[in-house]
C-alpha cells in the first residue's frame, strides 16, 4: 500500500493511528495497576479466609471425640463453585479437614506462615497452637486471569468505539481546517493563463500563508514583465515604424517628382526595398508577441467584431474576395484579440497571397472560436504541408512573402494552447488548402484543464 | 480641401504635406497638440490627418475633444500602433478611418478622398453633370468624352463646388479651402482660377451670385 499523497489523508491517518496507540498505552498501563490492585484485594481476601477457618478448624479438631479418624471432608450446604479450597493440617502433614472441592495434590507441604505460589495456584499458610495445626488455602490462577480479562475486555469494550470516534474527530477537523487552503488552490486553478490577478489569501493558515505571498508576488511580477514586454513591443513598434513610414514617403514623393528616369529607378529601387523591410519587421514583430506571453486576455471577449474589422481593412486595401462567415451568436474567447487578429491576418494574408488569384477566400469563425481559412489553388506536397509552419519555411511559389505567417500563426495557437492544422488538398476535394486554427482554452472560458 | 495634418516626425510630416500639397489641397502641419488645438479653434478643416503619439500627449485625446465640441470635421488616424485595441480606440473616439504607419501616400490620397466623398454624402466617385464625366476618385474629368486636364489646384477648387451642390460659398470661404494660414493669397486669386475652370468645363460649370459668391452650376 502506498502512503496517501493528499493532507487531508496523511494528517488524519497520522493523528489518528497516534491516538488510537495512546489509548492503548493507556489502556495497558490501566490494566497492569487493576491486575496489582486485583491481586492485592485477593490475597487480602485469601488471608481473611485462612484466618477465620482456622480458630474454626482448630476447635473442631479439639472437639473431636476420637483421634482415630484421619480426616474429614466438610460438608456443604448446597453444592456452588469454589474459588477458595483449604485444607488443615496436623504437624505430620495429615490432613484434619480439607473443604469439600479440596484436591491435596494442589497443597504443597506446609513450610512457612504466609503467601506462596504453585504454577497453578496462589495459596496462603497459617498455624496455630504452635504449629501442630496448620491451614492452606489455595485460590486458582486461572479464576484470577479470568477476572483480570474480563476487565480487560470492559475496559477495551469502552476504548473501542473512543477510538473510532477519535479517527472520525480528526478527520473533521482536519478537513475543516483544510477548507481555506482548498479555496487557495481553486483558486490558482481558475486562473488562466490571462489572469494574473492576485489570490485572496484570507484565512490561510499561517503555514500556507506565505506560499501565497510568494505566489502573489511572482504573480505580481509576472504582470510587471508582461507588461513591460508589451509597451516594449508597443513603442518599439512605434520607434521602428516611423522612420520606415518616412523613408518611405519621402521615397514615394522622390519618384512621383523626379522626372530624371535613372533617378526614378534607383527611387523605385529604395521604395521596394523599403517594403521589404517594412513587411519583415512587422512579421518579426509579430513574431515577437507571438512566442512571448501575454496571449490570454484576462476577460473573455467577442472576437468576432475583431475579424470582421480585419476583413473590413483588408478588403479596402484591395482584397474584396474574402468571404467571411461568423455565427450569429457572440464568440466569446479568452484569446488576446491582438494575437487573434495577428493569427486571422496572416492566415488570410497567406490565403490571399498563395491561393488562386481569382477564387475566393473562405473565412469562417466557429461558435467555439475556432478559425477555418481555405482557399482554392494546386495541392500542396504533404511534405512541403509538414514545414510550412516553421519560420521562414516557404511553399513551392513565386509570391513573395517573409515566410513568417503561418510560423507567427503557429506560434499565437500553440501559445493559448490550441492548435494550427494544414489540410490539402481540401477534404473531398484534389485542390485547395486550408489552415485550421481549433483553441481547446475557449471550450472552458475561465478554467484551466482539471489538472488534478 | 483644407487639411490640418498633426505628425511629429519632419521627414514623415513633409512627404504627407508635398503629397497633399501635390494633390491640390492645402495643409497646415502642427507637430504638437497645443498647436493642433489652436488651429483647429481658428479655422474650419475639411478633414485631420492625426498621429497617435505626439510629443506633449496622445492624439486620442485631441480627437476626443474635438468629437466632444461636436465638431464632426473628419479625421484620419495615421499611427504607428497596430494593435486591434488601438484601432478600435481610435475608431470608437470618433475617427473615420486608421492607417498604420508605413502607408503608401497614394493609399493615403485615396483614402482622404474616400473619406471627403463620404462627407459630402455621396460616396459614389462618378458624378455627372451635363456633358462632364466626373471621376472623383481618379480626379478626372472628361467633357464630352474627352479628357480635360486641371491643375491641383483647379481641381480643388471645383472639388469643393461638387462637394456642395447648390450652396454659396464666398470668397474667403474658397480662399481657406485653397490656402494654409502661412500662403500669401492675391486678392483675385479666386476670380483666376473660377475663370480658368469656365473656360476648361464650359461656362456654366460655375455660377456667380453677385457681391455673395460661387455655387455649382449645371453646365
Amino acid at each position: 500500500m502506498t502512503a496517501p499523497r493528499s493532507l487531508q489523508w496523511r494528517l488524519s491517518l497520522w493523528l489518528g493511528s497516534g491516538m488510537a496507540l495512546l489509548w492503548l498505552a493507556t489502556a495497558l498501563v490501566t490494566m497492569n495497576n487493576l491486575r496489582h490492585e486485583l491481586d492485592a484485594v485477593f490475597d487480602s481476601s485469601l488471608e481473611e479466609t485462612a484466618q477465620r477457618i482456622l480458630p474454626l478448624a482448630v476447635l473442631e479438631i479439639i472437639g473431636r471425640e476420637d483421634d482415630g479418624i484421619a480426616s474429614q471432608d466438610m460438608a456443604t450446604l448446597r453444592t456452588h463453585d469454589e474459588y477458595f479450597t483449604y485444607v488443615v493440617r496436623d504437624d505430620k502433614g495429615a490432613v484434619l479437614l480439607r473443604s469439600h472441592g479440596a484436591d491435596d495434590s494442589v497443597f504443597p507441604p506446609f513450610s512457612q506462615m504466609g503467601f506462596a505460589s504453585s504454577p497453578t495456584h496462589r495459596l496462603y499458610f497459617d498455624a496455630a497452637l504452635q504449629g501442630t495445626v496448620t491451614i492452606a488455602v489455595a485460590e486458582p490462577l486461572a479464576h484470577r486471569r479470568a477476572v483480570g480479562s474480563k476487565a480487560f475486555f470492559g475496559l477495551m469494550l469502552a476504548f473501542g468505539p473512543l477510538v473510532l470516534l477519535s479517527f472520525l474527530g480528526v478527520w473533521v477537523i482536519v478537513r475543516l481546517s483544510m477548507v481555506p487552503i482548498r479555496a487557495f488552490r481553486s483558486g490558482i486553478e481558475q486562473r488562466g493563463g490571462g489572469d494574473l490577478t492576485p489570490i485572496s489569501a484570507a484565512a490561510l493558515p499561517s503555514e500556507i500563508e506565505p506560499i501565497a505571498g510568494a505566489l502573489n508576488s511572482l504573480l505580481d511580477r509576472l504582470r510587471r514583465t508582461l507588461e513591460a514586454e508589451r509597451s516594449f513591443t508597443a513603442s518599439s513598434a512605434h520607434e521602428l515604424r516611423t522612420p520606415v513610414a518616412a523613408a518611405l514617403a519621402q521615397t514615394q514623393r522622390l519618384i512621383s517628382e523626379t522626372t530624371d528616369a535613372s533617378t526614378l529607378e534607383r527611387a523605385t529601387q529604395i521604395e521596394t526595398a523599403l517594403r521589404r523591410l517594412a513587411r519583415l519587421s512587422e512579421k518579426l514583430m509579430q513574431l515577437a508577441k507571438a512566442e512571448g506571453g501575454r496571449l490570454q486576455a484576462e476577460q473573455a471577449v467577442d472576437v468576432a467584431p475583431v475579424l470582421r474589422m480585419i476583413v473590413r481593412e483588408m478588403a479596402k486595401d484591395g482584397a474584396d474576395r474574402i468571404e467571411l462567415t461568423l455565427p450569429p451568436r457572440p464568440v466569446m474567447s479568452r484569446i488576446d484579440p491582438d494575437a487573434f487578429a495577428i493569427l486571422a491576418r496572416n492566415l488570410i494574408e497567406n490565403a490571399l497571397k498563395h491561393g488562386a488569384p481569382d477564387e475566393a477566400v473562405r473565412v469562417i469563425l466557429s461558435e467555439d472560436g475556432g478559425l477555418a481559412v481555405a482557399n482554392a489553388g494546386e495541392a500542396v506536397p504533404p511534405e512541403t504541408l509538414a514545414r510550412l509552419a516553421r519560420p521562414f519555411e516557404r511553399g513551392d511559389t513565386h509570391a513573395s512573402g517573409s515566410g513568417l505567417g503561418l510560423a507567427i500563426a503557429n506560434a499565437i495557437a500553440s501559445g493559448v494552447g490550441g492548435s494550427l492544422t494544414l489540410v490539402s488538398p481540401l477534404p473531398g476535394q484534389t485542390s485547395g488548402f486550408e489552415a485550421k486554427f481549433e483553441n481547446s482554452a475557449l471550450k472552458h472560458p475561465g478554467k484551466l484543464e482539471d489538472a488534478r | 480641401m483644407r487639411i490640418l495634418l498633426i505628425e511629429d516626425d519632419t521627414i514623415l510630416g513633409a512627404a504627407v504635406r508635398d503629397q497633399i500639397n501635390a494633390d491640390g489641397h492645402c495643409v497646415d502641419w502642427v507637430t504638437r497638440l497645443d498647436a493642433a488645438a489652436d488651429h483647429a479653434r481658428n479655422a474650419v478643416y475639411d478633414l485631420v490627418l492625426l498621429d497617435l503619439m505626439l510629443p506633449d500627449g496622445r492624439g486620442i485625446g485631441f480627437l476626443r475633444n474635438l468629437r466632444a465640441r461636436g465638431d464632426t470635421t473628419p479625421v484620419i488616424i495615421l499611427s504607428a500602433l497596430d494593435q486591434v485595441s488601438d484601432r478600435i480606440e481610435g475608431l470608437d473616439a470618433g475617427a473615420d478611418d486608421y492607417m498604420v504607419k508605413p502607408f503608401d501616400l497614394s493609399e493615403l490620397s485615396s483614402r482622404l478622398k474616400a473619406v471627403a466623398r463620404r462627407y459630402a454624402g455621396n460616396p459614389n466617385p462618378l458624378i455627372e453633370i451635363g456633358d462632364l464625366q466626373i471621376d472623383l476618385a481618379a480626379r478626372s474629368i472628361r467633357r464630352n468624352g474627352k479628357n480635360v486636364g486641371l491643375t491641383a489646384r483647379e481641381w480643388v477648387l471645383y472639388e469643393a463646388f461638387l462637394q456642395r451642390p447648390g450652396q454659396l460659398m464666398s470668397k474667403s470661404q474658397l480662399e481657406e479651402r485653397l490656402y494654409s494660414f502661412n500662403d500669401d493669397v492675391d486678392s483675385n486669386t479666386i476670380e483666376v482660377h473660377v475663370s480658368r475652370l469656365r473656360k476648361k468645363l464650359g461656362h456654366g460649370a460655375i455660377d456667380t451670385v453677385r457681391g455673395v459668391g460661387y455655387r455649382l452650376g449645371t453646365a
